[in-house]
């Protein structure tokens, strides 16, 4: 049976896809601004002082306590969106309007839905294990862990 | 939320599709984190000028504002761009800028003017209690901090989508409980509080620590609001700080007591000497190879800052080999080339600029004495009479 955790909703869309969490913040600009001026088509944090440097994000359901770092952050997650080259959700403890301004502007301007869940503990969060397949509905605001 | 009328018919595409897209936007932003309503704004600062490849999307929405003629209520200012001045120095970082030409020619469309990353040095200068829409991290925690003013970290177009609307969603930040300290900071009496270095490396520390709540740091009574603009952008880039209280120096946090809301902290951390030279490591790149460029300016440095870096320049020559910046805003950079100072400043070699240290082209190693530049970008950080002295009196197997 899954399991379902009940958060907020930041921005709208459902998506299913492998879980990487770091109990570490993350700091969106740190670790993609780099790829995205490269070009790279698979998203690898770049940011060395994460535990998460060098690890492959696209397509994932990127898991975090907090987003840390400067107000590049909205429009480097609105440019991993578009370009499709990034994680597939977000689901973190605290999350902030700096980071879900980027997905609600992918909605609102491109027609890409980007689920983003907050409000879960981490100690539920950190429950889950890497590779794990968990359903983000940024409708409702759950997370489901398939 | 609540809605007035005009914001309804805005809402609904009587005033046009972009305006409904842009209220839309700030709706559901708002609603997604509990506003009650949308508060007017006395202005705006935004990050959306960063032309580099990684901003392609955000500059097209920023188009396509500006084609549907839309045009900001309040003053908004920008991040700094390209200082033209420069040009050749710059020349092999130009490709990565290939959407400046289109962005400025928008951000003009639109009626947004000042490019800074402090626009507190110019006329945006928010007075105690004003609600803003600001990006710019280090820039939202001194206008939080400093000027008592009230913003949320906003990110790149939701600042112009509420500068084109003169509101905000009230939340957060801009609601006087949400300001309340949480975390109590001491500072160890083996800590020289009057050295800059010193305070950025707590910024560091603060950051990391705080993450998005609210710090109180005790024992910086003397703290200037140059320092504090220091301190502040290093915490803003380890953690999501947005405004920090010092009792004594911050405007709403004449005591302790009223920094705290009269509460008691959730925590109280001490941070000794040995912490900071920790965390000075941990952002440090150590370069095996003498540095190219050495920058100081981030964020920009005040009038203030930059005479006495000039002055500490005096008698001196930068080295050849390497490339000394000293960015800051426009009005500053035009006073000292016309000043006296200029005298000091050319018979160095010093190159004074309005451009951001993150945009001065890669040769590297880069050694700087900003906190969050180190954050952003790998640069050895070092204090300032030290980045002169290796500038001036060259790398000795450091």
């Amino acid at each position: 049976m899954s399991k379902i955790l009940k958060g907020r909703a930041l921005s709208r869309g459902i998506v299913e896809g492998e879980a990487i969490v770091t109990k570490q913040p993350f700091s969106i600009s740190a670790a993609f601004a780099y790829p995205l001026v490269s070009n790279a088509k698979k998203m690898k944090v770049a940011d060395r002082t994460h535990e998460l440097f060098k690890k492959i994000v696209k397509d994932k359901i990127l898991i975090f306590p907090i987003p840390i770092g400067t107000t590049t952050l909205g429009f480097v997650l609105l440019e991993t969106i578009v370009r499709k080259v990034g994680p597939k959700a977000i689901v973190c403890m605290e999350g902030e309007p700096l980071m879900s301004s980027g997905a609600v502007a992918a909605d609102i301007f491109f027609d890409i839905k980007f689920p983003i869940v907050d409000q879960i503990d981490f100690s539920e969060l950190e429950k889950i294990e890497d590779g794990t397949m968990v359903r983000v509905n940024g409708d409702e605001g759950t997370v489901e862990i398939l | 939320m609540y809605l007035t009328k005009e914001e309804e018919s805005i809402l609904n595409g009587n005033q046009g599709e972009m305006l409904s897209k842009l209220m839309k936007f700030i709706v559901e932003i708002g609603d997604s984190f509990g506003a009650e309503k949308l508060i007017e704004i006395v202005s705006a600062h935004t990050v959306l000028n960063i032309s580099l490849s990684f901003c392609s999307a955000a500059a097209e929405v920023l188009h396509r504002i500006a084609e549907a003629g839309l045009k900001v209520k309040v003053r908004t200012t920008a991040d700094p761009v390209l200082d033209m001045d420069y040009a050749k120095e710059l020349e092999s970082v130009y490709s990565l800028f290939s959407m400046h030409d289109q962005v400025m020619e928008d951000l003009a469309k639109i009626g947004v003017y000042g490019f800074t990353c402090t626009p507190y040095y110019i006329d945006n200068k928010p007075k105690f209690g004003e609600h803003c829409a600001w990006s710019e991290s280090s820039a939202v925690i001194y206008l939080n901090s400093v000027l008592g003013g009230r913003s949320n970290r906003e990110g790149g177009i939701l600042d112009v989508a509420c500068g084109i609307l003169g509101k905000t969603p009230y939340h957060g930040l801009h609601i006087t409980e949400n300001r309340k300290g949480q975390i109590l900071y001491k500072i160890h009496n083996d800590i020289d509080t009057r050295d800059v270095f010193n305070l950025t490396s707590i910024g560091l520390i603060i950051g990391e620590t705080a993450g998005h709540k609210i710090p109180v740091i005790d024992g910086l009574s003397q703290i200037s609001t140059d320092q504090l603009k220091n301190l502040g952008s290093a915490s803003a880039s380890t953690g999501a700080v947005a405004l920090i209280h010092i009792p004594g120096v911050t405007p709403e946090a004449n005591t302790l007591q009223e920094a705290l809301q009269n509460g008691k902290p959730e925590e109280i951390i001490e941070i000794e000497m040995k912490d900071l030279i920790e965390v000075g490591e941990k952002y440090s790149t150590e370069w095996t190879q003498p540095p190219k460029n050495i920058c100081i300016g981030c964020p920009q440095l005040s009038k203030e800052e930059v005479i006495n870096l000039i002055k500490r320049l005096e008698g001196k020559k930068i080295n050849e080999n390497l490339t000394f910046w000293i960015c800051t805003i426009e009005d500053v950079k035009n006073f000292i080339l016309n000043s006296d100072y200029r005298k000091i400043l050319d018979a160095s070699g010093a190159k004074i600029s309005t451009i951001c240290p993150t945009y001065i082209p890669p040769a590297k190693p880069t050694m700087t004495n900003s906190a969050k530049s180190c954050f952003y970008s790998p640069s050895t950080y070092r204090n300032l009479d030290e980045c002169i002295r290796i500038a001036t009196e060259g790398w000795k197997n450091e």
